[in-house]
């Protein structure tokens, strides 16, 4: 059954992070909830978070979730959380004011604030908070086997992994400058201001604080994480997934395998109705698109799911989770050995 | 006094003078040439820090933003500099003594 997907460049990798991306509408949510309930059924303490800013996983499973994880009722194994950007923004922005006021007088807050304000209202704040509550589950990630990750549509995800890189050399170009000049004060060491060393500059600590973070998230990226994408069978999903493909992989990342949703059901051989001819028709057209989608990706389809009429949700998911061919349950078994 | 001791203190005058034109002409001008140097480092790296207070979208001034509170009085002096300073060429200019 997970045939399939051994056939892939690293079967034995230890998948911690796996991320479901795809274009907006495909039914990432569904098949991640579906992929995090597999892997909570086959014994892994799985956790699933949703970073799509429009969340949905609370309707799939039908209880509210938080920003912080909590356990799915009814669903051993499993917890689950919706990331709130807007939380996380706001939050940071207090903690940077609070240390503000603790350390400089109150004339020159006033001043500071308009930056500090400007800087949370920045088209780049959402993406940074939301990349800061990446690191933080992937650092908290001894509590699970797994952690999966429903991501917001495609092009914000691939931003997101993008992240650290550019910000990575970014941050050296602000420490080499903060040191040429601490360097340079020293030299003169004039003035009222104290020459200090690099070392222990507050503010090229924060920023090598801050590197870290991101070398620490581009390495369990490339190392311990494993990329799916949904898409259903039309040109624009193809299309669009043939993009995400090429840009993952000028991050050097690899897509580990597809999944095919809303396929049309197959009417009953006996039928021959209007709408039993129109399916036939569907399901000849998608099984055309299918053959491209297998022949232009190198990732293999590791599932193809059927639309269903109902909304998934409850016991649909665990057929959803049936359909689901990503080897959860290859997984665990691999770790019970180990461990 | 004898002329040893005069032709001392002479020197010792001497010495002086020669150090305060040294000092006025090569190194105070050098020490200011460094301070002003660190100051525009300073003012790179104040602007690479919040490109955005002058409209210039950052990738990162969320997370510069953070460094704001061990930087409070210097981003306040240079967003005031920033704004005043008319002209890099005067700046430049300040280094000579006419």
């Amino acid at each position: 059954m997970a045939g399939d997907s051994t056939a892939n460049d690293r079967p034995d990798a230890e998948d911690r992070f796996v991320f479901f991306g795809g274009k907006g509408g495909v039914g990432k949510t569904t098949v991640s909830s579906a992929y995090a309930t597999r892997c909570a059924a086959a014994g892994l303490d799985t956790l699933l978070v949703s970073t799509d800013p429009a969340h949905s996983t609370a309707d799939v499973f039908d209880q509210p979730l938080g920003d912080d994880p909590r356990p799915v009722d009814g669903r051993e194994n499993l917890w689950a959380m919706e990331i709130d950007p807007d939380a996380e923004v706001e939050a940071h922005m207090n903690r940077i004011r609070r240390s503000l006021s603790d350390q400089v007088s109150p004339a020159i807050v006033n001043e500071i604030d308009r930056q500090i304000e400007l800087a949370h209202r920045t088209p780049g704040a959402h993406e940074a908070a939301l990349f800061d509550r990446f690191v933080d589950v992937m650092r908290s990630r001894e509590e699970y086997d797994r952690v999966v990750f429903d991501t917001s549509p495609t092009g914000g995800t691939l931003r997101l992994l993008s992240l650290p890189e550019l910000l990575e050399s970014w941050i050296d170009r602000l420490v080499r400058k903060r040191t040429e000049s601490i360097d340079l004060y020293e030299k003169a060491a004039i003035g009222e201001r104290q020459a200090t060393s690099v070392d222990e500059d507050p503010i090229v600590a924060r920023l090598r604080e801050r590197k870290e973070n991101f070398e620490f998230a581009g390495r369990v990226l490339r190392e311990d994480a494993a990329f799916f994408f949904v898409l259903n069978p039309d040109e624009l999903s193809i299309r669009e997934t043939e993009r995400a493909i090429a840009d993952l992989a000028e991050h050097d990342l690899g897509v580990r395998g597809l999944v095919v949703n809303r396929l049309t059901p197959a009417p009953d051989d006996h039928e021959d109705g209007r709408g039993a001819r129109y399916l036939r028709a569907r399901r000849e057209t998608e099984r055309e698109r299918l053959a491209t989608i297998r022949s232009t990706f190198d990732a293999p389809v590791v599932a193809t799911i059927e639309s269903r009429v109902e909304e998934i949700r409850g016991e649909h998911l665990d057929a959803v989770a049936d359909a689901l061919d990503v080897d959860a349950a290859a997984a665990a078994a691999s770790d019970a050995r180990s461990g | 006094m004898s002329l040893a001791d005069r032709i001392a203190a002479y020197r010792e005058y001497l010495r002086e003078v020669l150090h305060g034109l040294y000092h006025g002409m090569i190194e105070h001008p050098a020490y200011e040439l460094i301070e002003k140097e660190a100051e525009d480092r300073e003012d790179e790296f104040l602007l690479a820090c919040f490109a955005d207070a002058f409209g210039v979208p950052s990738p990162a001034s969320y997370y510069t933003a953070e460094l704001l509170p061990y930087l409070a009085e210097e981003f306040e002096q240079w967003e005031r500099r920033m704004w005043d300073r008319s002209s890099v060429l005067e700046r430049k200019g300040q280094q000579y003594h006419f």
